[in-house]
């Protein structure tokens, strides 16, 4: 420990710290434009000069450590002299145009000089004239205002690992901007905009627009991936405006990816549902809560009469905890129903099952911050980035700056694969296999016969598996002190799903890792609340708490929670219902923002089997195939509007708060199914979202809300604080503070997100011994000669379907590319930007080609967000759902692929 | 002036250049150097192939390449036109003879004649300002130079080349 004085306060801190880091644990504010609690410093601004008393010297603080006995001072004659000299000559050459920046009135650079009195300019130089640089349609780029910092470049580069900007010329001349004269093609992250001091750096949706003081600021979580991202939605006249991120807070820490920053645009537009629709005469007319709820509760009350499991209902992972908690007991308790089902179905529901089966909860045992720590990461069936983008982050800053060792096992080159120790790059669909042979070789810990090993090693050949990279893998994970495993779609939508992730569930165990802190597997939801909807019981397997829902006993102690008996009936998911529909058992479906004609390919006759119905209530934002067909159409409340939390993929449950006035007449889930429910004579009497938390709390208490602070995050004029407590802006806490030792240190403590590895553990031991070791499954098709495997994956630029309704994001991404690898492009003579059709035993779909370099020679994918209709044409029409856990197998297919020009 | 047109890069070549070195990332700068031996610039192409192979992302090629004046990123004429506008030239009327050669071949300070032939490129001191006004073409100085002598040097370095053209 090193004893330093600043400003005659004394702290005792590691020798290792910077004067600004002590200053700061001194509670003394510095300020500084070029650094940034998340990156290197780089020790160029010179705006956080300090004196040291003893020698008089002058030095920046951000580089310099400290040393015992160091005496400081962060403020003197001598020092303010040189911060203003060095504002000075950084307005050298700063246009002054404030007045009509977007950045005045919070800019660090305008309140320095203010502060300093630096608004003369004693130098005499130009002023920068350079024109903006305009050519990308979502960043400007405005060297005049640049102060040279260099943040938005190191934040592109250390954080965001992306590179996509850089210094260009020299000296007086230099300017930031992406490379070559082109325009900007990167992830469009927007972090290089929140962390640029002055407005250098624009976006061109909003520029102009605003002046930042007039604007109202709400903390929210964003609702699009499972990463959980603390963002501040700003309006103004109850119209979004911009969506800014503030560095340390959240679990984000200050970084929020393309969609939640941009996104913000689709629920106010006209297309929006603003008021209740009825059917009338095959056309949906307008109509009003009053009219339409007596309909409804009138049609509900003659099916519920006829018995149970009479009336299905779906429901989206993207709306909070509550309002999947009202909907299962609207369905429980009202309807007398267990027809029900989420969007998890379609992918994450292969991992939940089983996990819950093994560990008794979908809470992780590791989260980002174990990722940090963690020696080996293997990355299975996953792009953490476009998934879930700050895990993704997470896993680039444990291998680029941590230095753990990271594996990717994966057909496609996903971005992380750069930073990859080993990218074993198996034959699309080879993932399941790779890891049920890993899990077997573990299991048997050497003791593995000859024919094994020759299988294996045949199995290997096959699915281009290179054995010497297998065994690196194999010796790092047995011999790691801290490993994580990270999966996500891709793997979840294999064909036999539930074996890939059993096989990672044995792994973990056979590892040793259930029992070791640090240690465990890190599973990638689809949506923002997978898990938390999950939880609350909103699919047919589970009652809240992840209870099994046909256990009397568990079934006993809800009826005991709501003083109700519980009528329903065995009930079913996605597949039980359409067959229900089918065979006439179901005679309603109410859809809460789901649409389960969009999932099938069209022959899936889907849409035949609905119109069974005698009645479809869809609530939803916007129109889509079910609302087309739907009797009554209910405007829904967005994320932006209702309030409400939602459980991140690293398990924390985290507030969504209103950020303006519902849409028109819409309103939040919960509220439509209690009034309802009023209008059905069987009033839930439910009074509000924070009403329905208390009672999910009084049950659920390790459902309490938590979140986590970066360490640090920058003030107003650029000084570093210290970013500990967990709490909003507008005072919603996420925990409690603690007071330490001698009083003059609290700290805030969260509670806990992770799962508790004691019972996990002993559930997994039960689990464990009741599993059957099968061989590895058998040979599956790959692609043949001339043939592909298309996949549909997730892009970084969209979330779902709805950001297809964005203005934002559709200027990002218009359309949906077919990616093909560059060199098969070339070898076909197929050019970037050109049509080629595809061809399945099915149907035939033309696409615009992007030739890219990350696909393998035996795939094409697509963005799943766009594929309509035509597309899905291509995929084998037919209600097919895996055995296991009743989710639809329709992800990959094998095609053929015709030039157009070639015939 | 007119629109550059731009020399096709081969893969082979960079990645020949690039072993030459090692495929060191820290043999960056002579990497573009032998590039622009190759090329008589560095053809945006060329970069971002020297990028991919030695593992450097391009904003940070485009950096190095910006950095060093060097470099130049468009192609540039048989003839570069050193014209010193150092100060003891600039006294000694340096501006004439800018202006003589704009006015000549129809260029603008940086710019390469239509048939490739010459690049305007005004410099800082030459070194030699005793002889002022300088200009330097193709390593050879000239001193105390006037308009009139500027445009018979043109002419001179024209004819020299349709000379060898005809030999050829
Ligand atoms: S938006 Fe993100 S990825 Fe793009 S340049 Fe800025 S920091 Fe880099
Ligand atoms: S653009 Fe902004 S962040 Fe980037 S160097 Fe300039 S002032 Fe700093
Ligand atoms: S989509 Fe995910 S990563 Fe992006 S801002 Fe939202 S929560 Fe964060
Ligand atoms: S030099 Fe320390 S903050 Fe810039
Ligand atoms: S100023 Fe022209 S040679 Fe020195």
């Amino acid at each position: 420990m090193a004893k330093v004085t600043i400003n005659g306060i004394e702290v005792d801190v590691d020798p290792s710290m910077t004067i600004l880091k002590a200053a700061e644990k001194a509670g003394i504010p510095v300020p500084t434009f070029c650094y940034h609690p998340r990156m290197d410093p780089a020790g160029s601004c010179r705006i956080c000069a300090v004196e040291l008393e003893d020698s008089k010297k002058v030095v920046m603080s951000c580089v310099t450590p400290v040393a015992d006995g160091m005496r400081v001072l962060t403020e003197s004659p001598k020092i303010h002299e040189a911060r203003k000299t060095n504002l000075e000559l950084l307005l050298l050459h700063h246009p002054l145009d404030c007045p009509v920046c977007d950045c005045g009135g919070e800019c660090p650079l305008q309140n320095m000089s203010f502060a300093y009195g630096a608004t003369e300019s004693r130098f005499e130089s130009h002023r920068n004239d350079e024109p903006e640089d305009m050519k990308s349609d979502v960043l400007v780029f405005n060297a005049n205002r640049c102060i040279l910092c260099g943040k938005c470049v190191r934040i592109c580069d250390e954080v965001q690992d992306v590179h996509a900007i850089g210094f260009i010329n020299r000296g007086f001349d230099t300017i930031i901007g992406p490379p070559l004269g082109k325009k900007l093609d990167c992830e469009f992250c927007g972090d290089c905009l929140e962390v640029c001091p002055t407005g250098a750096i624009t976006d061109h949706f909003v520029r102009y627009k605003y002046r930042p003081w007039q604007l109202e600021k709400q903390q929210t979580t964003c609702s699009y991936c499972p990463s959980g991202c603390q963002m501040f939605v700003e309006t103004e006249n109850e119209a979004i405006v911009r969506v800014t991120s503030q560095e340390g807070v959240g679990p984000n820490e200050g970084s929020i990816c393309v969609v939640g920053r941009f996104g913000f645009n689709h629920v106010q537009i006209p297309e929006r549902f603003d008021t209740p629709y009825m059917r009338s005469l095959h056309r949906l007319v307008p109509s009003s809560w009053e009219e339409v709820l007596p309909e409804i509760a009138s049609g509900l009350n003659a099916i519920r009469k006829k018995g149970v499991d009479r009336i299905a209902g779906l429901i989206s992972t993207r709306v909070p905890m509550e309002d999947a908690y009202v909907f299962q007991s609207f369905f429980r308790k009202i309807l007398h129903s267990n027809m029900i089902d989420t969007g998890a179905r379609y992918s994450f529901m292969n991992a939940a099952l089983p996990i819950v089966a093994a560990t008794g909860t979908l809470r992780p045992l590791v989260d980002h911050e174990d990722i940090l720590k963690a020696k080996v990461i293997l990355v299975v069936g996953a792009d953490p980035v476009s998934e879930s983008n700050i895990t993704g982050l997470f896993v680039k800053r444990a291998a680029r700056k941590e230095r753990s060792r990271l594996y990717v096992v994966d057909s496609e080159a996903i971005s992380l694969s750069s930073r990859a120790k080993d990218h074993i790059r198996v034959l699309p669909g080879g993932e399941q296999i790779f890891l049920e042979v890993l899990s077997e070789e573990i299991r048997q810990s050497g003791n593995l016969g000859a024919e094994w090993i020759s299988r294996k090693e045949e199995l290997f050949k096959n699915w281009n598996v290179d054995p010497s990279a297998y065994q690196r893998l194999l010796a790092d994970l047995r011999s790691c002190e801290t490993g994580i495993i990270v999966a996500g779609r891709k793997l979840f939508q294999l064909e036999t799903p539930v074996a890939g992730v059993e096989s990672l569930l044995k792994i973990t165990g056979d590892l040793g890792w259930i029992d070791r802190p640090g240690c465990g597997l890190f599973v990638l939801p689809e949506a923002s609340n997978d898990l938390g909807v999950l939880m609350m019981g909103a699919s047919h397997e589970w009652l809240p708490g992840l209870m099994d829902s046909r256990d009397p006993a568990s079934r006993g102690r809800w009826e005991e929670t709501w003083g109700s008996r519980l009528a329903y009936g065995p009930g079913g998911g996605l597949e039980e219902i359409l067959k229900g529909i089918d065979e006439g058992k179901i005679n309603a479906l109410i859809s809460l923002g789901e649409n389960p004609i969009g999932h099938f390919p069209p022959g899936s006759r889907v849409r035949e089997i609905l119109s069974k119905l005698d009645m479809i209530v869809s609530i939803d934002m916007f129109q889509n195939e079910l609302s087309d067909m739907a009797h009554f159409v209910l405007p829904a409340s967005s994320a932006y509007e209702r309030s409400g939390h939602l459980v991140s993929a690293e398990g924390f449950v985290q507030a969504i708060k209103p950020t303006m006035a519902y849409w028109g007449e819409s309103l939040p889930d919960w509220q439509i199914l209690d009034r309802l429910s009023h209008a059905m004579g069987s009033p839930m009497g439910v009074d509000s979202a924070e009403s329905v938390m208390s009672e999910i709390l009084r049950f659920l208490p390790d459902l309490a809300p938590s979140s986590r602070n970066g360490s640090h995050f920058v003030g107003g004029t650029g000084e570093i604080r210290l970013a500990t407590p967990v709490a909003s802006a507008d005072g919603c806490a996420y925990g409690e503070m603690v007071h330490e030792g001698n009083g003059l240190s609290t700290k805030f403590v969260s509670p806990a997100h992770k799962a508790n590895r004691e019972s996990v553990s002993s559930r997994y031991a039960q689990w464990r011994e009741g599993i059957k070791e099968e061989p590895a499954s058998p040979y599956r098709s790959i692609a043949g000669e001339g043939e592909f495997v298309l996949e549909l994956t997730k892009s970084l630029f969209h979330s779902g379907k709805m950001t297809l309704m964005d203005s934002n994001l559709k200027k990002i991404q218009p359309e949906g590319k077919l990616r093909i690898n560059r060199q098969t492009a070339r070898k076909r003579k197929i050019k970037k930007g050109e049509r080629v059709s595809l061809r399945t035993a099915y149907g035939v779909c033309s696409f615009i080609v992007e030739p890219s370099p990350a696909v393998s020679e035996f795939e094409l994918t697509f963005p799943v967000h766009f594929a309509n209709a035509e597309v899905l044409a291509l995929f084998a029409p037919g209600l097919d759902f895996s055995s296991g856990t009743g989710a639809p197998v329709t992800h990959r297919i094998r095609v053929s692929l015709d030039s157009q020009n070639a015939n | 002036m007119a629109e550059t047109k731009h020399v096709e890069v081969d893969l082979e070549d960079i990645e020949k250049i690039c072993e030459e070195f090692e495929n060191r990332e820290g043999a960056v700068v002579q990497v573009l150097q032998k590039v622009q031996e190759k090329y008589g610039y560095v053809p945006g192409e060329a970069l971002e192939l020297v990028g991919e192979v030695l593992e450097i992302p391009k904003s940070k090629m485009y950096g190095v390449l910006t950095f060093y004046s060097q470099f130049y990123q468009e192609p540039r004429g048989k003839f570069i036109l050193k014209v010193c506008v150092g100060t003891a030239c600039h006294v000694r009327g340096a501006g004439l003879l800018v202006d003589k050669v704009r006015e000549e071949l129809h260029i603008e300070p940086g710019e390469n004649t239509e048939d490739m032939l010459f690049t305007l490129e005004p410099v800082a001191c030459l070194g030699s300002c005793a002889l002022a006004p300088m200009a330097m073409v193709s390593g050879t100085a000239y001193g105390k130079l006037s308009a009139d002598k500027m445009v018979s040097l043109i002419r001179q370095l024209e004819e020299e080349t349709v000379h060898e053209e005809e030999t050829v």
